[in-house]
């Protein structure tokens, strides 16, 4: 067997052909090799099935409910939340340390007038931020989501989202 | 290209990606844009989220604390990276969470009965014949115990890369690892559902 296919090149373009996303150009020549090479037809067949198996699992519809329950969370948590978590940011955006402070002052200030969450609290002058822009905030984003994760364990005293166990 | 240098980062990104500048409306204040991206990015967080934990109503708690978290976060969102991009690091890292807290357990209890998930409608409505149903209930309890003997990594690359469509590259940012990496995941994961799947008609 030397099929010129066997490399991470060639299984990377036998999966692409599989499943119906390679380009034009390179699938005249490689219907060409299939013709006369029978591994990877092999290949192709097989992947194909696995394409059309995966086709067939449909995930169930959404529960009528999702966007209410999700606003009534937004609207419990997040003042709290924010709350919470203004003081700390400051270890994980050290640059944003003033801009916290005067968000954590602002939504308390919400958070005493009473004022839904829901309706986005204007958020302090950002311009700052944009400026000095991070290229890994997405890597931020998760360090939040982990801490999101320790502080959810910490503050989980009531059973989580009964109206969700519908 | 000259343009954007001069414009601030944000418009830029914004321009490639309409959901990042939708996400700095949300940052903003603009609440309404926020229900925009839940409308246009619901059905594909849950979608994956059921096929990564297996179990409805875990997939949906997942997904309101993704949205939730999304929420959370934009005063702090720079569009840095695909709005997408951003969306299932989220949902994968959440995912693989539950996956350790030992929610699978649901999940595995729900793979063994096979009733639990299906959307029943489209098997007893019709009703073409009682095998019929069998058959198909019983093909695709194949398909999901196969995705969920994956390795959780592997699993989620092959749901990114088949149920939304994302290239290589994206599905590399969303893993936090290099696209040869994503490849060989991959490749691993398809040889397996190879193994077990290809027999499927
Ligand atoms: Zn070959």
């Amino acid at each position: 067997m030397d099929c010129p296919l066997e490399t991470h090149e060639g299984s990377a373009l036998l999966l692409a052909y599989s499943s119906g996303r390679l380009e034009r150009e390179s699938t005249v020549p490689l219907e060409r090799h299939l013709e006369t090479c029978p591994g990877c037809r092999q290949f192709v067949e097989s992947q194909s099935s696995v394409w059309r198996a995966l086709d067939s699992w449909e995930a169930p519809p959404v529960s009528a409910d999702f966007d209410r329950r999700l606003y009534q969370r937004i609207e419990q948590q997040v003042s709290w939340w924010d709350m919470l978590l203004r003081p700390f940011r400051p270890v994980f955006h050290s640059r944003s340390l003033p801009i916290a402070a005067a968000a954590g002052v602002l939504i308390m200030a919400g958070v005493l007038l009473d004022r839904p969450a829901v309706v986005p609290i204007t958020p302090p002058q950002q311009s700052a931020q944009v400026e000095a822009l991070q290229p890994d905030q997405v890597e931020h984003a998760v360090d939040e989501v982990e801490m999101l994760d320790q502080f959810n364990h910490l503050m989980r005293s009531e059973p989580a989202e009964p109206a969700a166990k519908m | 290209m000259d343009e954007r240098v001069k414009t601030d980062m944000g418009a830029t990104a914004a321009a490639l990606d309409y959901d990042a500048e939708l996400m700095l409306r949300v940052r903003d204040g603009d609440g309404a844009s926020f229900g925009v991206l839940l409308d246009k990015h619901r059905l594909s967080v849950i979608h994956f989220l059921y096929r990564m934990v297996q179990n409805h109503a875990v997939a949906e708690e997942l997904a309101q604390e993704v949205f939730l978290r999304v929420y959370r976060s934009r005063s702090t969102y720079e569009p840095t990276a695909k709005f997408t991009t951003w969306l299932f690091r989220i949902a994968t890292h959440l995912a693989l969470n539950a996956l350790r807290d030992g929610k699978h357990e649901k999940s595995q209890e729900r793979l063994d009965d096979a009733s639990g998930d299906l959307p029943v409608r489209q098997v007893s409505d019709k009703r073409p014949t009682v095998e019929a149903s069998m058959v198909y209930e019983s093909r695709l309890e194949e398909v999901r115990k196969a995705v969920a003997t994956l390795p959780e990594k592997q699993r989620a690359a092959v749901l990114m890369h088949k149920y939304q469509d994302m290239e290589y590259s994206q599905i590399a940012r969303v893993l936090n690892c290099s696209e040869s990496a994503v490849k060989s995941l991959l490749f691993r994961a398809y040889e397996s559902l190879r193994a077990r799947l290809a027999h499927m008609a």
